[in-house]
């Protein structure tokens, strides 16, 4: 007998689609109240997981938890504690954003009209406008309501900001915050790095149907890299650039430097000091060439 | 390019290429049954099919040298083809045109530097070959079921399949210019689907009304049924192909015109949204059970049972007409007056009804297409990401049906009933509603089927359902005349329900019918119980 402590416990949970797709093996345990980070990149595996956890598809192996109930056989009362966004969109067609709302809350009822209307606020979303006249970003914005409106205990994004704005990513982060203070749970799925360092306390990096590594935040920052061009007005401090922490990689093109920067930029800053930079710049890299590189030995 | 768009029509030729082919083969494989061989069961035959056919002058043209067998299958089949390939037209250009739209397709072409004018012939060029396609097989089945009985030359065969390809690209053309102007892909359908109604509508009219006869001249229907080159002595009529012709050159001359000026998934009138002035709060109905579903649905429903007034009262208004030309042959006026009845009430009560039984069927059709269309757009999902037990679903689908079908039924009874009045028609209260609440079983029973197909396979579900309808149908009409046994005829729900408002409820037909209702929605819950959903 599973013991029913934490939000979500998973436990050998696998979903084989044959030819090697699908999800193997999965152990996860995420505690209430915290904010999980799932990442990997495009066809990793997070959706199915995420769709296994929903129900919605049915495991060829193990077994899923939420509030210790079972996720397959007592799917409607998981879904009462459940807030939901999914990883496509769907077509409501002609139905205007009030009406899906009213839709949808109907079937699950414990919503709160004037929160929904706070959300939309929040969000600059016309509720009053056809589903199939919004734009992609306002399309996420109402699933994002959706998946909030009823003030669930665990919050299961996929991929929730697609699509949005930065001033509107920075305001749905913030609704996630303000829902794990408010003691929910939070499962969320990304590709993008930054995405989770910005909200998520821990993260599970999943490639190719596994999950290979569930790590703090701190060990984030560490596997974290940046690919750095800088050009100098002068000499560049080449020297110095090549001994400061973190960094990597260097190499020099007349009085223009590259190197990759793993973890904080601060020994990076100290080593420019007092040398001319005309221009900086730093990209990061995607999942692919970070952190997965990083562990592709695990 | 060309070659994608015609792939986006494989499974519409394939359905509808197989359907051309069956009737045609199947009508012309059974000549010889129904017409036999000696000269005194031909004549026999002739006169029954020349009192059939002024029965179904609303539905088929006149028949011509219906002694031989390319003139029957002329008649039987090729007569009908029309509305066939119409009702594949509206889906098709409703899909080419707002579809593509609706799933970024034409986005991706004219991203890929594909111009507006190339993107459309292209997929009006696509359509075409299709078209090809399945008038080859209407042409392929006559000959294949002619073959041994009656020798028919290739050139006659392959005119009449020209004047058919004519007439599905001119109602293609239609379609596709009026799909132009609503905003959506159901709204497109419904237009298009609403002016070919009219069209063919007014060529019924003139068949079965003299005075109205000329007018029938502005239907691409008629243009199409003036050409009988199959039949012996026969032509292909150059005025009504010249028009066919250059009604899809206008038309998709014009489309291409609309298509440039709008913007993609918009109206082609389309104004600025305006904001609104009261924000008025969501229907209560989308928060209760069924009445959410119907809400959904409304539009759908409100375009059948406007579809089931309008047919109530154009078959109700002809049937004076036509119950005088039936009354002056001995054997048709014997069984419109069996038993003292009133040949008028009689023609409503059988011609009208399986009328309503068509509309029924396509009704259930249409709501297992809105079905699929839940689980490929994502509708489903989001409805199972709120806790709600999957039968219920089903549960709450069926019930929605119950209701739409009742309500369609309902409407047709009403506007028969009132045009009766009106023309001096005297209808039977009892029969009348005996007849109407026997059509709720029977277009479950399609829905039923439907539904465990939207479950099962949601894609196909349209596509098969339509053939089942379409089999069900043959059925209930060759087989009586073939003298296949009765177990085989009850396989047709057509069958099953009888003529209940003529000899009362088939009750062996009732329960068969809520048997298949029961097995099919039941199946269809324990389905949606165990399947995958956005997989």
């Amino acid at each position: 007998m599973i013991e029913t402590t934490a939000a979500i416990r998973i436990q050998g949970l696998s979903k084989d689609y044959g030819a090697g797709r699908g999800l193997f093996d999965l152990d996860l345990e995420v505690a209430a109240g915290e904010v999980f980070g799932y990442l990997g990149p495009n066809g990793a595996g997070k959706s199915t997981t995420i769709r296994l956890l929903m129900a919605l598809i049915r495991p060829t192996g193990g077994r899923a938890e939420i509030f210790g109930l079972d996720c397959q056989a007592q799917d409607v009362e998981v879904k009462r504690k459940v807030g939901y966004v999914p990883g496509e969109l769907p077509a409501f067609g002609g139905l205007r954003g009030r009406e899906i709302i009213a839709y949808l809350a109907g079937m699950g009822g414990g919503v709160d009209e004037g929160y929904v209307k706070r959300l939309a606020d929040r969000l600059q979303l016309d509720l009053s406008q056809r589903f199939r006249e919004y734009s992609s970003g306002n399309k996420q914005k109402l699933l994002n309501v959706l998946a909030l409106m009823h003030r669930p205990e665990l919050l299961i994004l996929d991929e929730p900001t697609t699509g949005l704005d930065p001033l509107n990513q920075q305001e749905f982060y913030a609704l996630v915050r303000e829902a794990r203070e408010a003691g929910a749970t939070v499962f969320l799925s990304s590709h993008i790095l930054s995405e989770v360092e910005h909200i998520c306390d821990r993260v599970g990096i999943i490639r190719a149907g596994r999950l290979i590594k569930v790590a703090s935040l701190e060990e984030l920052h560490r596997i974290r890299t940046h690919r750095v061009e800088i050009e100098f007005a002068g000499e560049p401090p080449l020297a110095r650039i090549r001994d400061a922490a973190g960094v990597e990689d260097v190499v020099a093109e007349g009085r223009r430097v590259h190197c990759v920067l793993r973890g904080s930029f601060e020994g990076l800053m100290a080593a420019l000091e007092g040398a001319r930079v005309l221009n900086l710049t730093s990209h990061e890299p995607t999942l692919e060439e970070t952190f997965l590189e990083y562990y592709a030995a695990c | 390019m060309l070659r994608y768009a015609f792939r986006l029509h494989r499974w519409g030729m394939l359905g509808f290429g197989l359907t051309a082919a069956l009737s045609t083969y199947a009508q012309g494989a059974a000549f010889l049954k129904l017409a036999g061989s000696t000269p005194a069961e031909r004549a026999a035959f002739v006169k029954g099919v020349t009192s059939l056919s002024k029965q179904l002058l609303y539905l088929l043209p006149a028949p011509t040298h219906v002694d031989t067998l390319a003139g029957y299958v002329l008649w039987r089949s090729w007569g009908t083809l029309p509305i066939i390939v119409a009702v594949w037209a509206v889906a098709s250009a409703g899909g080419a045109v707002r579809g593509d739209e609706e799933k970024l397709l034409v986005d991706a072409w004219l991203a890929a530097a594909v111009s507006r004018t190339r993107l459309l012939l292209t997929r009006f060029a696509a359509f075409g070959l299709a078209a090809a396609v399945v008038a080859a097989a209407a042409g392929l089945g006559t000959l294949a079921g002619a073959a041994g009985v009656e020798a028919i030359a290739l050139q006659r065969v392959a005119g009449q399949a020209l004047a058919l390809w004519l007439f599905t690209l001119a109602a293609f053309a239609v379609a596709y210019l009026v799909a132009q102007v609503p905003g959506s892909i159901r709204g497109a359908q419904g237009a298009a689907a609403g002016v070919l109604l009219a069209a063919y509508l007014v060529n019924a009219l003139g068949r079965s009304v003299d005075a109205m006869a000329s007018g029938a001249w502005v239907s691409p229907f008629h243009w199409y049924e003036v050409t009988d080159v199959l039949a012996p002595g026969g032509h292909l009529d150059t005025a009504g192909c010249l028009l066919s012709t250059g009604l899809l050159l206008a038309g998709g001359g014009l489309a291409v015109l609309a298509f440039r000026r709008r913007d993609l998934r918009r109206g082609l009138f389309a104004r600025p949204a305006v904001p609104r002035v009261r924000d008025l709060p969501p229907s209560p109905a989308l928060r209760r059970p069924v009445a959410r579903e119907l809400y959904r649905q409304r539009w759908m429903v409100a375009t059948w049972a406007l579809a089931t007034v309008v047919f109530a009262a154009f078959m109700v208004a002809i049937g004076r007409g036509a119950v005088d030309s039936m009354v002056s042959i001995p054997a048709l006026r014997a069984v419109l007056t069996r038993g003292g009845a009133d040949p008028y009430r009689a023609w409503v009560d059988v011609e009208w009804f399986s009328i309503a039984q068509l509309l029924l069927a396509g009704l259930a059709i249409h709501m297992v297409s809105a079905w699929a269309a839940d689980d490929h757009e994502g509708v489903l999902t989001a409805e199972l990401s709120r806790p709600r037990r999957r039968w219920g679903i089903v549960l709450e689908r069926a019930a929605a049906a119950v209701v739409a079908m009742a309500l369609v039924a309902a409407c047709g009874t009403l506007a028969a009933w009132a045009t009766s009045e009106a023309a001096g028609i005297s209808l039977d209260p009892a029969g009348a509603v005996r007849a109407t609440w026997l059509l709720v079983p029977f277009g479950l029973s399609f829905a039923a089927i439907g539904a465990v197909a939207s479950v099962w396979w949601p894609r196909a579900a349209v596509g098969a359902l339509g053939i089942i309808v379409f089999l069900s149908y043959l059925l209930s009409e060759l087989g009586p005349i073939l003298g296949w046994p009765d177990w085989v005829l009850n396989l047709s729900a057509f069958q099953l329900y009888g003529t209940p408002a003529l000899s009362g409820v088939s009750w062996s037909g009732l329960w068969t019918m809520l048997v298949i209702v029961l097995a099919g929605f039941g199946a269809s819950a324990a389905l949606m119980e165990r399947r995958e959903v956005a997989a």
